[in-house]
């Protein structure tokens, strides 16, 4: 996959504490809604090229977590690094043209608009790079199958491979997941983490939110378990899988 | 009865315009512009006053677009931005009471100032006969000229990468701004060209008939007709509803009565809501 | 030092604080023809501003209370009027029992038109656009209707011109306990069932519907209670006017002036009605040589009001007052409690 050539560098002034290869930096975020955080402190670094995995369950606040990196939910404290450059409290739409590109678990397609042109707009405002559109129908061959088929007949499943298609034309360099898993026969499921970690060989860096541990451990080489709105854990996905407390929380072992 | 029908063709498509422009900016922005009528009737007098002052008609019709497409701009980055921060209920109530309120605005101004203008656009050469029924030109400019306009946003919407923009931040605002496309800019352009959709209606409407200050309450009300048979929200929609209603208006008009018609087209609209919210003519989700 | 008080619900007033203010408005309203009785058009006005108190109060529980937006406020209050002249002048029958017919007749449609809304789930906005159309609808009838309505040039009154409502003091009074008997009737509804409903509705509508009743009918209830309102008032002021014609009871004049009287005054508030129909009845009375301004300036004060002062000057009063009360120590409450919704 090209590199970005839209460098964040050219629209926010980078701030010169950055680690090396640092591409996410969380610093203290707190976020919530009408004035109670569901998120506390949260504090997270994602190299570039890594994969990362948020672990929790219903209600820990990861979808929370993650729509205040991207921009949908305010933060009431702390702050975003992307690329070296401070986020924090930016535009969505802007954020999303850094390269920081978010699949919702709500996936909000477009409904009414065929299966190409969600996926042209997705590299708006520049026409669809055929590359990049080869790489989708080449992850998702089951798209390219139902081209002109509107994205609100589609299955569950489709949907989701259409949402991460999406979001991989916008050329992205941190690719943000909340549960991506959800309403997926394990079947599908399987194979969508495939596609992510064939992505993750043309240098992607993947951050996925999930309550299905197995799968997201095994595509991720750390995690951090997020419980209440607090990081309770962090560590390598063999660190978090040997866990006692994680086995018997998220793993159903006694 | 022929020419009933032609008749109301040649008003259904401006009638079909008029509902584009309103429902165009509920199904982006969910607010319901109840000063649309309004906004047409401004910049026919806005092109009334340019002709007064020595232009050409021309020139004066574009400006009385131009200065309708501004406003619409400018009502969106002022008093619309305190309603985009609301959700829902409340958004659609503030949105409404707000417009209202600056449908009276105009309306009032335009009474008090310039109560006597109207915009009348003559256009010479002796009635061309279709299909055997004796149509004025300046009836078959208007329709031309709404055609042309109906077509140009059909090719907009479908065929241009900021008209797909558009679609899709009426279909799902956040997926939009996820592919990074800024929904308030999309508004502003919105809005925009409803405002110059309005004064579109006017210019052609001037050409059958003189456009005047008293006329901002019926259009707008015959705008939110169309519209909400069409389903609000859909252009297509509201097109065809357009000219089904002006049909209806026409032949209604022509052999029962004025006032009846009225009430037949208010049913309309409220029979809508009641059998088929989405709209009696609005395609099938 | 609190002495301990009597655990009342929240909000919940004892009958006496809860009925004073109408008493006090009634008093201070019985005022103002003691100094202009001289003058018929003054007392004119006067009765006009009762009259859209009335109004603003009966829209005050449709929309205020269960938050259904009634564009037809006028067309009511004229099938109320038209129904009633009707009745009395063509068809004979006496005042007081057409005023009732016809009171019944606006409590039936208006009760229509919330079943309508509540049975479909209409929301704001198409319940808004039903009423309109309704309203318009109206307009077009009664000038359609020449030879029932007198169209154009309306209709002169005859029953009820050579009663007390043909002079010049007494019809004020008439309309004074017609505010104060709904001043009435909205306290009661707030303190009753359907006030405890809507209030239900508003704060999580989820658990109203889940406690097992349907909220929703209650509008039907407003709607009916309302309608009967604006019919009745309508009917009177027919009577005591002593003409009616299309202008009187239409979307320009009564429900624009109503929604900014109320909104003015507070909606949901008991006595906002009444202080807004007092100023706007003054504002017009000092605008009316300047009758173009008029829709422009109402037009300003509604974008005015609802940018900036959207919840009414009695809500802000009281806001003011219970501040003053709990700095001084009381064990008054303040601020309001936050509700967090699930994401």
């Amino acid at each position: 996959m090209a590199r970005s050539s839209v460098s964040p560098s050219r629209t926010w002034p980078t701030d010169g504490w950055t680690v090396a290869d640092e591409i996410l930096a969380l610093d203290g975020i707190c976020a919530g809604y009408l004035g109670e955080d569901v998120v506390h402190d949260v504090s997270v670094t994602i190299a570039e090229g890594e994969a990362v995995a948020v672990i929790g369950s219903n209600g820990a606040g990861k979808t929370s977590l993650f729509r205040a990196v991207c921009g949908l939910l305010a933060t009431s404290s702390g702050r975003v690094r992307f690329g070296g450059a401070d986020i924090t409290g930016s535009k969505v739409h802007r954020i999303a043209r850094a390269g920081l590109a978010y699949v919702p678990a709500e996936r909000q397609l477009f409904p009414e608009m065929s299966v190409r042109d969600n996926l042209f707009l997705g590299s708006y405002p520049q026409r669809p790079d055929p590359e990049r559109l080869e790489l989708v129908f080449g992850l998702f061959p089951r798209l390219a199958e139902r081209k002109r088929q509107h994205a609100g007949t589609m299955s569950g499943g489709e949907q989701q491979m259409l949402a991460v298609g999406r979001s991989l034309m916008t050329n992205p360099r941190l690719l943000m997941l909340d549960e991506p898993t959800t309403g997926l026969a394990p079947k599908l499921a399987a194979e969508a983490y495939a596609a992510l970690a064939e992505l993750r060989s043309h240098g992607l860096t993947v951050l996925v939110a999930e309550q299905n541990v197995p799968l997201a451990l095994g595509l991720a080489e750390r995690g951090y378990v997020l419980e209440n709105g607090r990081i309770q854990l962090a560590g390598t996905s063999a660190e978090l899988v040997g866990n006692p407390d994680v086995r018997r929380a998220y793993l159903g072992v006694s | 009865m022929k020419a009933a029908i032609f008749d109301g063709i040649v008003l259904g498509l401006q009638y079909g315009l008029l509902g584009v422009g309103l429902t165009l900016v509920f199904g982006l922005a969910g607010v319901l512009n109840l000063a649309h009528g309004q906004l047409a009737v401004l910049a026919a007098i806005i092109a009334a006053l340019t002709i007064d002052a020595g232009s050409s008609a021309g020139v004066a019709a574009l400006v009385g677009i131009l200065c309708a497409a501004v406003i619409g701009l400018l009502l969106d980055r002022t008093l619309m931005q305190p309603v985009y921060r609301l959700r829902g209920e409340s958004r659609v109530l503030l949105g409404l009471l707000l417009m209202l309120g600056v449908a009276f605005v105009i309306d009032g101004f335009l009474e008090w100032r310039y109560p006597i203008e109207a915009l009348s656009l003559r256009i010479g050469g002796d009635p061309v006969p279709i299909l055997g029924v004796n149509m004025r030109v300046g009836s078959l400019w208007a329709s031309g000229i709404a055609l042309a306009a109906g077509a140009a946003l059909l090719f907009f919407f479908r065929g241009t990468t900021t008209g797909r923009a558009v679609r899709s931040v009426i279909q799902n605002e956040e997926g939009a701004q996820l592919c990074g496309i800024n929904p308030a800019f999309v508004r502003g352009l919105i809005f925009a060209l409803s405002g110059a959709l309005a004064g579109l209606v006017a210019i052609t409407r001037s050409m059958t008939s003189p456009v005047t200050v008293t006329e901002g309450i019926t259009l707008t009300t015959l705008a939110l007709i169309v519209a909400v048979v069409g389903g609000l929200g859909s252009v297509s929609g509201a097109f065809l509803a357009g000219i089904l209603l002006g049909i209806v208006d026409r032949v209604s008009s022509f052999y029962i009565g004025t006032y009846i018609t009225t009430i037949f087209l208010l049913a309309a609209a409220a029979i809508t809501i009641v059998v088929r919210p989405a709209g009696l003519l609005a395609p099938r989700r | 030092m609190t002495a301990t008080t009597a655990r009342r619900a929240p909000g919940r007033l004892s009958l006496f604080r809860a009925y004073l203010p109408i008493a006090v408005t009634a008093a201070v309203l019985a005022l103002p023809p003691l100094r202009y009785h001289e003058s018929r058009t003054l007392m004119g006005v006067l009765v006009t501003g009762l009259v859209f108190a009335c109004y603003a109060i009966a829209f005050n529980i449709i929309f205020g209370s269960t938050g259904q937006l009634f564009l037809c406020i006028g067309a009511l209050a004229g099938v109320g009027g038209f129904a009633s002249v009707i009745l009395s002048d063509e068809v004979g029958i006496p005042m007081l029992v057409s005023m009732v017919l016809a009171t019944a007749l606006a409590a039936l449609v208006g009760g229509l038109l919330s079943w309508i809304a509540v049975s479909r789930s209409l929301d704001v906005i198409f319940t808004g656009i039903v009423t309109l159309a309704f309203s318009l609808a109206f307009s077009s009838l009664l000038l359609g209707r020449r030879d029932l309505t007198g169209g154009e040039s309306g209709l002169r009154v005859q029953a009820g011109a050579d009663t007390f409502l043909g002079d010049r003091v007494p019809p004020y009074y008439a309309f004074l306990a017609v505010v104060v008997a709904y001043l009435v009737i909205y306290r009661v509804l707030q303190r009753s069932h359907i006030g405890w409903a809507f209030r239900a509705l508003r704060d999580d509508e989820m658990a109203a519907e889940l406690s097992g009743v349907d909220v929703r009918w209650y509008r039907v209830e407003a709607g009916v209670i309302g309608s009967a309102m604006l019919g009745f008032a309508g009917a009177l002021y027919a009577h005591s006017e002593g003409f009616i014609g299309p202008s009187t009871y239409a979307f320009g004049r009564v429900d624009i002036r109503v929604i900014v009287m109320l909104a003015f005054g507070g909606i949901g508030s008991l006595l906002g009605p009444v202080v807004g129909a007092a100023v706007f009845t003054w504002l017009d009375e000092w605008l009316v040589s300047f009758i173009e301004l008029r829709v422009l300036l109402y037009g300003a004060i509604i974008v005015v009001l609802f940018l900036g002062f959207r919840r009414g000057v009695v809500p802000t009063v009281h806001a003011a007052f219970r501040r003053l009360g709990s700095r001084r120590g009381g064990a008054g409450t303040s601020g309001s409690t936050t509700q967090a919704r699930a994401p």
